[in-house]
């Protein structure tokens, strides 16, 4: 594999005592859409300020394409910036926002304004150059943004939570657009959000932070699919999680005792670890064990909520220990409140989480 | 019409005839066709204007004043701008301590400032002049001048320079092109609130001239013999122009606010 464009070489960030970024190793290649994913607090737009140059690590490196950039200023560093706030220059035109980085590297102007009119035809925002800045809405300024920073062709195009302040359809129409600009420009992009949905449905690859440290990194359905970690598995949405212990290991597979009886899962445990059990409310099997399922046991429907394309239902399983699953099904098969039934669930979806 | 009603508006009425009535009465008897400007009214005349802009003295010490006015705040608005600037952006160690040092001043009257400046002047030899009371006001107008542009390098303001740097602009084409652009509505209001300051302030101007003096110092000289109605219509020039220039700076910084 060729080198990383981007390196992040045991970077530490403290402020006094407290640590927002604790030691991160991080290589994002060359045309990448990575995401990095977290709560607020989580360190996540930390890193991407180092990665800026607008935070200076305490610790650590920072290379972009092979050049130690630790020490150099934002001005001069391969990448650009879509701001949360965008950060536009409200007393410029349109065309000379766009254009403005182009003139910082001595472009001539007619060249420049060629250039600003392709970056806004490419955003979809043809003919708005004379505008002000102050004529626009927040969807049209984001794009605005988007073209002022890949109009002077980052090698990395850094974007903090840019699609924060959009209702939700626009949001989902610019993560498209995003997706559809960044695969064009083959510009490698790293995003920064907190909404795991955004993360999954424009990564090639999430990063997984909590509490300044990586949680997991993988392709977007490794990570809902087979969450490395508990954070993991509750942050990327709903899960089930069950406490249990190993009772008995093989090579191949091992027994875990839960409150819902002992499944028996594939993978390497030790006899006696304490281990979490997640399983997504979706891949619930409504009905007996059957052929390649193991039963849950049974239980009662205490709510459902219609969320237009499942129905969300809360069940009590008959265990005495208060144990509830959240089970998620389609709303042509969705059980009613106060019914009883019975539950399985593949052991291949089952996630194997060390407690 | 409520009893409570009645008693409220006639609270407003009394409060605004004891704000205005003064200057209307100086406005009104500067237009006394007559030798004082006590009442009766006695018809209207503009001949104490006519006076006003036949008296070479008055006429000098108008400009005076807005040559100390205009360099004076032109002085204390980019000082204080640059001390907001560096204050906001570099966050130096111990600059809350800056801060506060850079606004004291506001906290002190005149006349200590103006005994003050005249004490040190006469220390390092500055005799009384006009530039000794542009330096005054200067002294005054700083603080003033800081806490406004201070006040518009926020969070936002300091993206955008960012945005800029981020786009390969160096630290002085960021303040160039960005920041004092962006500014620009601010400074400019900051000006023409410390120039109508500047413009009708007496202590200071008084204890540091010698010769050449301000608007305010020579009509107090005129008023040391006896009222006129040429005083009213010289101080009725006064108050017009610190009007024009408060409404300029209304509408600037509306204009900031809107655009911000």
């Amino acid at each position: 594999m060729a080198e990383p464009l981007v390196q992040l070489r045991g970077v530490v960030k403290r402020y006094g005592s407290t640590v927002a970024v604790e030691r991160i190793d991080l290589d994002i290649a060359a045309g990448e859409f990575v995401v990095l994913l977290g709560p607020s607090g989580s360190g996540k737009t930390t890193v991407l300020s180092m990665i800026g140059g607008f935070t200076e690590p305490s610790e650590g490196r920072v290379l972009i394409g092979g050049e130690d950039v630790t020490e150099m200023p934002p001005a001069r560093r391969p990448k650009t910036t879509v701001f949360q706030d965008y950060a536009l220059f409200p007393h410029m035109s349109v065309r000379n926002n766009v254009g403005f980085g182009l003139a910082m590297r001595k472009v001539p102007k007619a060249a420049r304004d060629a250039r600003a009119d392709a970056m806004l035809k490419l955003v979809g925002l043809e003919g708005f150059g004379d505008r002000g800045i102050h004529q626009l809405s927040g969807g049209q300024r984001q794009r605005v943004a988007l073209a002022r920073a890949i109009a002077v062709e980052p090698k990395v195009l850094l974007l903090d939570e840019p699609l924060g302040a959009l209702d939700l359809a626009l949001r989902r129409q610019m993560q498209e657009e995003l997706v559809h600009i960044q695969k064009r420009l083959g510009t490698t992009f790293v995003h920064v959000t907190h909404d795991q949905e955004e993360a999954m449905s424009i990564a090639d690859r999430i990063v997984v932070m909590c509490a300044g440290r990586i949680e997991d990194m993988g392709p977007p359905a490794r990570i809902y699919l087979r969450p490395a970690t508990l954070f993991t598995a509750t942050f990327m949405g709903e899960s089930n999680i069950l406490p249990g212990e190993v009772v008995e290991a093989t090579s191949g597979a091992g027994w875990v005792k839960t409150a819902l009886g002992t499944l028996t899962l594939p993978g390497q445990a030790d006899i006696g670890a304490r281990v979490n059990l997640s399983i997504r409310p979706e891949q619930l099997l409504i009905g007996r064990a059957a052929e390649g399922t193991t039963s849950l046991g049974v239980g009662r429907v205490t709510e459902t909520s219609f969320q237009g394309t499942h129905v969300r239902a809360r069940l009590a399983m008959q265990t005495g220990d208060n144990t509830e699953l959240l089970l998620r099904a389609p709303a042509t098969a969705a059980p009613t409140a106060g019914s009883e039934i019975a539950l399985s669930v593949r052991p291949s979806d089952v996630v194997l989480l060390r407690a | 019409m409520r009893p409570r009603h009645v008693v409220i508006i006639a609270y407003v009425i009394a409060v605004a005839l004891f704000i205005f009535l003064p200057v209307v009465m100086l406005v009104l008897y500067s237009f006394q066709d007559g030798l004082v400007p006590v009442p009766p009214f006695r018809g209207f005349s503009l001949r104490w204007y006519q006076k006003v802009f036949e008296n070479r003295k008055l006429l000098e010490a108008m400009g005076n004043s807005v040559i100390v006015g205009g360099l004076s705040s032109a002085v204390a608005t980019i000082l204080g701008f640059l001390a907001a600037y560096g204050l906001a952006r570099s966050r130096p160690r111990g600059g809350n301590a800056i801060q506060y040092a850079l606004m004291a001043p506001i906290t002190v009257s005149y006349l200590i400032i103006g005994m003050g400046l005249l004490i040190a002047f006469n220390g390092i030899g500055i005799d009384r002049s006009l530039l000794a009371v542009g330096v005054g006001h200067v002294v005054i107008n700083l603080p003033l001048c800081f806490a406004i542009a201070y006040s518009q390098l926020g969070e936002h303001q300091a993206n955008v320079e960012r945005a800029a740097q981020d786009l390969g602009a160096s630290d002085l084409q960021a303040l160039v092109l960005v920041t004092v652009p962006m500014l620009w509505p601010t400074l400019i209001a900051a000006f023409f609130i410390a120039f109508t300051l500047s413009w009708d302030e007496f202590v200071i101007a008084f204890l540091l001239s010698k010769f050449d003096v301000t608007l305010p110092v020579v009509i107090w000289n005129m008023l040391r013999s006896g009222l006129s109605p040429e005083l009213n219509a010289a101080g009725t020039l006064v108050f017009a122009t610190s009007i024009v220039l408060v409404i300029v700076v209304e509408l600037l910084l509306a204009r900031g606010r809107r655009h911000g």
